[in-house]
């Protein structure tokens, strides 16, 4: 790969939540990289380590219980992770800004948007408080709000859902961040707005060239919009692959669950497919790989209940970690099992 | 700033603020206008008897060492509220005791929010070894009588020298009213600050890039304020009642006239049939009690969303 297309790449981060009840590994061992001026979807159900890993990227696990446990996150030739704490705050909002899933509470109510844009703008930039203002309306004129004038000197509780994602927006875009991090930027409004919302996000990436990571569970948003997608099961990504692969041949069996349970134009199921079973507590984590339950082939095969795929290279540009998926038997992994405890026998693929 | 653009179309209602809203709604509130005005007029009054003195102007409270008549004379249109032992007038001396009162009160007000809202802050913030230090603080302190409490700080503070000042008179009594009772505050912010911080408009600031400092004082404790001004406006009155009762058991200001000094004269002379003191210094606390009460309860009322009936 190109090392100075990377804009971001994390290797091996693992985050753990040390809770009264035990350790949460809600983050194991994920690595991927998002290239310059691309959008980067981090895609997987409610609970699977998505937001967590977006945080850990800026570093805002909540301590105490959370903690950042191994791993390197390489923004350009920094680690993110060896930051001190003053160097990594000049770095968020700067080179990387974050949405959040919920416009209605992320504003703080006793302040105009305004006031909070022109914080945003002045905590980065030594500007002086009248040019700022003159940022922030030109920010929110980007972010698509009409009449920029007014608004910027309203509370946040005038607005609808949807602009106050847009005024999130403009806060995030006003220091022009190399990466913008969406966390689920869409979930809480409706489905217009979102689509408005999606189409903001992807005109404003190529207006400045920078990167997004969008973290989302919606995989109709992935397939339109997004250059890059991973998907992400148990604190594990499980495969890592362009969208436009990802979607014509998925390779790991949650991957193709994930797909077929989706509802399609012409074609009229009485059910849609779903995925047996439930996604597993990150504190009662099953043995092996973490989707065998629930997998139509790993539900009954041995070395999938016991022993964890690693994310393995499969094609030129993709990684999955499945002992299944085509292409892995090429593997070291896959070899070293199989002179440990002879040819595995296949399970039948059908169904 | 930018050129504004020619702005065709009917213009947006203008911004209100949570306060804006807060101070309209208590606005239409007549009963509490009044109770309003009243306050104003005390804290007026102690300002105008503080400039008074200070510029040596002639009026009614400034001159309360003059005998006006013979000692104990009963009410009378020439004096409202009598004369006390020395003749002096019991209603300049009343008027002149709501300088001391006020001034207590504020002093002790602000240095008890000083303590209490930084380090209730600060406690719900951090929490772990921070707050535990901090509870401890408060909870004990707590856990003493508060009138015992008071006393044992004003004999403490009495007459001693602090940063090159001598503490005397109503200073003691100051210091020693804000110095016990932050904890209320305290806790107060502490549960409030510890709720917000799970906010997410927090987190939103920390991602573009705000210390925990600048949360705190910049996005947390604005949040709270209106619990601290509601509660300043309630618990005022309470320190104007310890100002009375330090001075009632003769640790207050000895030799200026103050409410409670008042009071404490009336003892003896109650049982001489003299009513006049002790009726002028309580329909002067009882009013500024009873207003502040009401202003403060209405206060809450428009500024606490979540006790907010409409």
């Amino acid at each position: 790969m190109d090392d100075n297309n990377i804009l971001l790449s994390l290797e091996d981060v693992s985050t753990y939540f040390f809770t009264e009840e035990g350790v949460a590994k809600a983050v194991q061992g994920v690595s991927f990289s998002i290239k310059k001026g691309r959008m980067f979807a981090l895609v997987g159900e409610s609970g699977c380590g998505k937001s967590v890993t977006a945080l850990s990227i800026m570093r805002l696990v909540p301590a105490p219980q959370g903690k950042i446990v191994s791993g390197e996150i390489f923004l350009g030739k920094r680690d993110l992770l060896q930051l001190s704490v003053k160097r990594m705050r000049a770095i968020r909002g700067n080179k990387i800004a974050m949405i959040f899933q919920e416009p209605m509470t992320s504003l703080n109510p006793v302040y105009t948007v305004g006031n909070q844009i022109v914080e945003a703008i002045r905590l980065h930039q030594r500007k002086s408080a009248s040019q700022a203002w003159a940022d922030a309306i030109e920010m929110l004129r980007k972010a698509g709000i009409s009449d920029p004038e007014q608004r910027v000197r309203e509370y946040p509780h005038q607005m609808s859902g949807g602009m106050r994602q847009r005024v999130m927006i403009a806060m995030a875009i006003s220091c022009r961040p190399t990466l913008l991090i969406a966390d689920e930027p869409t979930t809480a409004l409706d489905v217009t707005i979102q689509a408005q919302i999606l189409d903001l996000l992807g005109e404003l990436q190529e207006q400045s060239e920078m990167s997004i990571l969008l973290i989302t569970h919606d995989l109709g948003v992935v397939t339109e919009r997004a250059d890059d997608v991973a998907v992400m099961y148990a604190s594990r990504i499980v495969e890592v692959a362009d969208s436009r692969k990802i979607f014509a041949e998925p390779l790991h069996p949650y991957t193709q669950g994930l797909l077929k349970s989706l509802p399609q134009l012409g074609y009229s199921a009485k059910r849609l497919l779903t995925i047996p079973g439930t996604v597993p507590e990150p504190l009662h984590f099953p043995t092996g790989c973490k989707f065998h339950p629930r997998c139509p082939i790993g539900c009954s095969d041995k070395r999938c209940q016991t022993i964890e795929p690693p994310m393995r290279a499969v094609q030129p540009e993709r990684r999955v970690a499945c002992w299944y998926a085509p292409g892995y038997e090429t593997n070291e992994e896959y070899k070293e099992y199989e002179s440990k405890y002879g040819k595995h026998k296949r399970v039948s693929t059908e169904g | 700033m930018i050129e504004r653009e020619q702005i065709t179309r009917k213009k947006l209602p203008k911004g209100r603020s949570l306060w804006q809203d807060g101070l309209r709604r208590l606005r239409r509130r007549k009963l509490v206008m009044v109770c309003f005005a009243v306050i104003v007029l005390y804290f007026l009054l102690a300002g105008f008897i503080y400039l008074a003195e200070l510029f040596d102007w002639k009026v009614g409270p400034t001159r309360w060492q003059e005998e006006v008549s013979e000692s104990y004379e009963p009410p009378s249109r020439k004096c409202i509220f009598g004369t006390d032992i020395f003749g002096q007038s019991v209603f300049r001396k009343t008027l002149y005791g709501t300088k001391i009162s006020i001034t207590v009160a504020l002093c002790a007000s602000f240095i008890s929010l000083a303590i209490g809202v930084p380090l209730g802050a600060i406690a719900g913030f951090f929490r772990g070894f921070v707050d535990e230090i901090i509870v401890w603080i408060y909870s004990t302190l707590s856990s003493i009588p508060y009138i015992l409490l008071i006393l044992a700080f004003a004999v403490v503070l009495r007459d001693k020298t602090l940063f090159g000042y001598k503490l005397t008179g109503i200073t003691t009594v100051y210091l020693a009213i804000g110095l016990t009772s932050w904890v209320g505050i305290c806790r107060l912010i502490r549960g409030e600050v510890m709720k917000h911080k799970e906010r997410e408009y927090v987190l939103a600031a920390r991602s573009y890039g705000c210390s925990n400092s600048r949360i705190i004082f910049k996005h947390l404790i604005p949040n709270v304020f209106h619990l601290v001004i509601i509660d300043f406006s309630l618990r005022f009155v309470g320190f104007i009642h310890a100002e009375v009762i330090l001075s009632f058991l003769g640790l207050g200001e000895a030799e200026r006239p103050s409410w409670g000094a008042m009071i404490n004269d009336a003892r003896i002379e109650l049982s001489r049939g003299v009513w006049w003191q002790m009726a002028a210094a309580t329909i002067a606390i009882f009013l500024i009690s009873l207003t502040l009460n009401i202003f403060g309860d209405a206060l809450r009322d428009s500024l606490d969303p979540k006790l907010r009936v409409q």
